[in-house]
């Protein structure tokens, strides 16, 4: 019969393809590591482990990755497994919720007895690792929020570049005089909740939450209520991407931003993303990078940000070889040399001497940025409370930037309302 | 539970009295099923009896504990979750417009494949063809990019003089995108039905004919009464997977915007693996379960109206 | 249901019945011609998105997102595949579709031949108790995988199997719920007149089973094969939980590993790979769907 001929083509497809079921016993020390990224990052990655592990002939680093969402579902089901693996690759508005749950390891034994070297970093590097006065993850890479302006868009528009301590309101203008002059929007939508966050600090010298985590850290609505407002004054006008619009088109990644397709001549992300930006816009193009703007008499709204860290974790079989790995992946120039930076500026000032002269075009600019940055920034910022993604995934964007940008109500009343469920979330932790 | 298993009595349809001499064997039967119920209780039993447990706990998975709570999970979700309230209502929007829609389509375009001429398998390949993207980012870009502002759905809207709106971007059309998503991946109830008109012995069409029956009689008195167990099966599987929708909405909408695209499914997974509310999101689960079996008990209870069983076919 | 109706008709008819003197439209030549302009537009509705797919992994990287709508590219490059291709840090894709196929094809054997079994038990024996198992199957699809996933894998690790295949292949030793479900369903439609002549010859209810019922329940069992085969072969959160190690990877894991949201994304590259997913898809539908509807037009038809 056909049918059979069929099953046993199938069959012996199986019986070639079969991979071995189990993977080989070591002798050696393991220590397992597991990250989140892009096929770039994978690539880089493994081979600085195979670096080391031909350093360390005595250490098997045994690695997983993923994207960055599996990422999270993956290890939160082998937390609760136990089966965490030694490091872990960390994200600041996470690690304070895996702090509180005793999942991570202090590493501040491991700073003082030296066998993490932080000779080479300054204290404001380190600091973002930092919960309730302890060390739990360490910086791979500084990171700061950024506006890219398309100097080439300026230039054709005759608009002047502002000087680096630019305003809001100087920001509005620009905007509107770039939809005016050249029919693309300033930028696109502005509603991220780094730019909540960051602008009671830039006006009022406040933090989002209170520095006990148990509720909002600012008292008076009305600068929010303001900046939203000027986001649905530059919404109406064009100056800003509509909301709508950046819904329609989704997250799909830093290349598909407006300024990539040269429908905007400004653009708002991480520092470290100019490199994918310049990328997938063409190398012909020119960019240069600017703090975010600040509120009229306010103080700056930047400030660094580890990009992620690498965290050992308190089921880690390993943690003396996890501590030795990661004071040789921040430290070593070889391992950077072929991580390249692409995780953010390299926090050992030495690491960071070391690349300056092979950097490219986009990454010479982050660089640059990020030297402007540390002189001029706000204070650290205390880590995100255990309750962040809950406050922001439940109550910030669907109860507060959805409905104002939608225009179902004002941002008087949902800002009153985000503050009744947020402290009711972070009361309750 | 206890409903379904009186909604599964159509299995037997009463019938049973009468060819009880016919095939009662407790011991075949269990032999047969059995790999079924070892599978159950080695690897199914255990997970979905401890979600049970979980969903009267505020159980968190990071902390990997949880303190019994009796009913104030489901007491939150019913009084106090407006986001809860918002993935029903779309869950139930989806679930009325794709189920139809994927079953009309796909009887449809397998009557219409059902043939023999030339090509016919290049046809039903391109018919298959949309049912098995997959769930990969890139098929998220790919929708976003039909469905936009100067995509394939609005050019050809343009071409007909209608001027098509933001369909991702509005919240009044944004689940439709998913709607017409699901209903052109009809690919699986069309191979079903397929199948099925395979099945459908030929010399009843051969006496319809001779009986002068037209191509419209022949399918309402032969096709469509034959076919009632696969109809039958498909509204069932439809109706179950209609309500656990989730990758397209999980790739494509994110549950945007205003929430209109917040499918239940979509809703427990971020319960359960961005705020790590296990408890919280086994309770929603079970919920959803039994409104399910609901729903399917009350089509099984139906069916003894419209179902034609070949093989119970007494006299 | 107006559609149906309207459609039906060409389907089922077109052409066995030749009767003299008809109208131009209703000729066999026109209505063949018809039949094959509507569904030809219909299809390129249906084929639209892989056409662009396809057409996008051919776009260089500074093209992907700047000509976003274009089926075809200005720039023709092929180096997406190469580059996709490449996979993560050595670890290309010939171990990923090594891994896939042999789960997706061994995976399919074992659900749809224990499926057929346990479904015969269900819709041709009379045992105590079928109906309660029968409705405590159903349920178990109506759980989101989402709420089991930790107990579940609580339970395979104290199995010792993770970072196995054996989580994602042993529990289909007992088949899946919706196929056995469906192969009931064409087994109840298959008249008993022969399972009654057969056990009148002495043949045992295995028999029955492997003489009288399976042969006839070939498209049943050739369509579970074509869905099983793409389920395993699309499936991503078990495979995510269990399998650790890059080696083990399969295609649909790694697709979703070459993308960060945050950071740069070689998209040219996760176009190519996942048009080349769909490959294997592909051809399995081709050739197992001759089985599904050849042979109904064998009465009636010549040449």
């Amino acid at each position: 019969m056909k049918r059979s001929k069929v099953l046993l083509v199938l069959l012996s497809i199986a019986v070639l393809v079969l991979p071995s079921l189990s993977l080989t016993a070591q002798d050696m020390t393991e220590v397992r590591i597991s990250w989140w990224g892009s096929q770039n990052r994978h690539d880089r990655t493994i081979a600085t482990i195979e670096l080391y592990e031909e350093l360390n002939p005595d250490i098997d680093i045994v690695y997983e990755f993923q994207g960055w969402r599996d990422h999270w579902t993956k290890l939160s089901t082998q937390a609760a497994g136990g089966e965490l693996p030694d490091i872990m690759q960390h994200d600041y508005a996470r690690i304070e919720e895996w702090v509180a749950n005793g999942l991570l390891m202090p590493l501040d034994g491991y700073i003082e007895s030296g066998a993490i070297d932080t000779m080479n970093i300054s204290d404001s590097s380190l600091a973002g690792g930092m919960v309730d006065g302890q060390m739990y993850g360490i910086n791979l890479g500084n990171n700061s929020e950024v506006f890219t302006l398309d100097t080439d868009a300026f230039a054709a528009a005759g608009i002047e570049l502002p000087p680096l301590d630019w305003t809001w309101t100087q920001f509005e203008d620009i905007a509107n005089a770039i939809q005016e002059t050249l029919d693309i929007h300033g930028i696109g939508v502005l509603t991220s909740d780094q730019l909540w966050k960051s602008y009671y600090m830039g006006c009022c010298d406040q933090w989002a939450y209170a520095a006990d985590g148990m509720s909002l850290g600012y008292e008076d609505d009305q600068p929010l209520v303001d900046y939203y407002n000027m986001l649905l004054r530059l919404q109406e006008s064009g100056g800003m991407q509509s909301y709508e619009d950046s819904v329609a088109r989704g997250d799909q990644g830093v290349e598909a931003q407006l300024i990539v397709t040269q429908e905007a001549a400004m653009a708002y992300h991480w520092s470290n993303q100019i490199v994918a930006v310049w990328t997938a816009s063409g190398e012909d193009r020119n960019f240069v990078m600017y703090p975010i703007p600040r509120p009229e008499g306010g103080q700056s709204q930047n400030y660094i940000k580890p990009s992620m860290f690498f965290s050992v974790t308190s089921q880690a079989e390993q943690p003396d070889e996890a501590a030795a790995f990661i004071d040789w992946f921040v430290n070593s120039v070889e391992a950077n040399e072929i991580l390249a930076a692409e995780r953010g500026v390299p926090i050992s000032s030495v690491v960071r001497d070391a690349l300056l002269p092979n950097l490219g075009a986009a990454q010479a600019e982050m660089f640059n940025y990020l030297g402007i940055i540390e002189m001029d920034n706000s204070p650290i910022r205390p880590a995100d409370p255990a309750a962040h993604a809950d406050v922001i995934n439940n109550v910030f964007v669907p109860e507060f930037v959805e409905p104002v940008m939608y225009g179902m109500i004002s941002p008087e009343e949902a800002a009153s309302y985000l503050r009744e469920e947020a402290n009711r979330i972070l009361g309750a932790q | 539970m206890g409903v379904l298993p009186m909604a599964a009595a159509t299995l037997t349809k009463g019938k049973r009295r009468r060819r009880s001499n016919f095939g009662q064997d407790n011991l075949v039967g269990y032999l047969f099923i059995s790999p079924w119920l070892i599978a159950f209780f080695l690897f199914t039993f255990i997970p979905i009896s401890v979600s049970l447990i979980l969903s009267f706990t505020d159980y968190n998975v990071l902390a990997n504990s949880g303190d019994f709570i009796g009913l104030d999970n489901f007491q939150r979700m019913f009084f106090e979750d407006r986001r809860y309230w918002r993935s029903v209502n779309a869950t139930v929007k989806y679930v009325v417009f794709s189920v139809p829609l994927r079953l009309v389509f796909a009887l449809a375009v397998a009557m219409l494949l059902n043939t023999y001429r030339r090509g016919v398998g290049v046809y039903r390949a391109a018919f298959y063809a949309p049912s098995i993207i997959g769930g990969s980012i890139a098929v998220a870009v790919m929708w976003r990019e039909i469905f936009g502002n100067d995509g394939l759905v609005n050019f050809t809207l343009n071409l007909l003089g209608i001027e098509g709106p933001n369909w991702l971007g509005r919240p009044e059309t944004a689940i439709w995108t998913l709607i017409i998503l699901a209903a052109w991946q009809f690919g699986s109830p069309m191979l079903i039905f397929l199948a099925g008109l395979k099945n459908i012995p030929k010399h009843l069409y051969e006496s319809a004919e001779i009986d002068g029956a037209n191509s419209l009689q022949r399918f309402l008195r032969i096709t469509l009464p034959m076919l009632t167990p696969i109809i039958f099966f498909n509204l069932i599987m439809q109706l179950i997977s209609g309500f656990m929708v989730f990758t397209q909405a999980f790739i494509v909408t994110q549950g945007r915007p205003l929430d209109t695209t917040l499918f239940y499914a979509l809703y427990v997974y971020r319960r359960a693996f961005e705020q790590n509310e296990m408890g919280y999101a086994s309770a929603m689960a079970w919920v959803m379960l039994m409104v399910i079996a609901l729903l399917t008990a009350f089509v099984f209870r139906s069916s003894s109206y419209w179902v034609h069983y070949e093989a119970d076919e007494g006299s | 249901m107006a559609g149906i109706e309207a459609q039906a008709p060409a389907g089922l008819s077109a052409p066995r019945v030749i009767r003299p003197a008809l109208p131009w439209y209703q000729r066999p030549m026109a209505r063949t011609i018809f039949y094959h302009a509507a569904v030809g537009v219909t299809c390129f509705f249906m084929l639209y998105p892989i056409m662009w797919l396809v057409g996008s992994s051919f776009k260089p990287p500074d093209e992907i997102w700047t000509n976003q709508t274009a089926i075809i590219p200005k720039e023709f490059y092929p180096q997406n595949y190469p580059n996709g291709w490449a996979g993560f840090g050595g670890i290309s894709f010939t171990t990923f579709y090594r891994n896939s196929l042999f789960y997706a094809t061994l995976g399919t054997i074992l659900s749809v031949s224990a499926s057929s079994v346990v479904a015969y038990g269900f819709a041709r024996v009379r045992f105590r108790g079928r109906r309660i198992w029968f409705a405590v199957m159903l349920v178990t699809l109506m759980l989101p995988t989402q709420v089991q996933i930790i107990p579940q894998y609580i339970v395979f690790k104290q199995l010792g199997w993770l970072n196995t295949f054996y989580p994602l292949l042993l529990p289909r030793i007992g088949g899946s719920a919706f196929f056995i479900f469906m192969i009931i369903q064409f087994i109840r439609s298959i008249p008993v007149d022969l399972d009654e002549a057969a056990m009148i010859d002495g043949a045992s209810k295995f028999g029955i089973f492997l003489r009288v019922i399976l042969p006839q329940l070939t498209p049943a069992i050739i369509t579970a094969a074509i869905f099983s085969f793409y389920w395993t072969w699309d499936e991503f959160l078990v495979p995510l939980i269990y399998l650790n190690s890059p080696e083990l990877y399969l295609v649909s894991l790694a697709l979703r590993t070459f993308s960060d949201p945050s950071g740069q994304t070689d998209w040219g590259a996760i176009f190519a790979m996942s048009a080349l997913s769909l490959l294997p898809v592909f051809v399995i539908f081709i050739s197992f769907q001759r089985y599904l509807v050849e042979g109904i037009s064998t009465t009636g038809l010549k040449g």
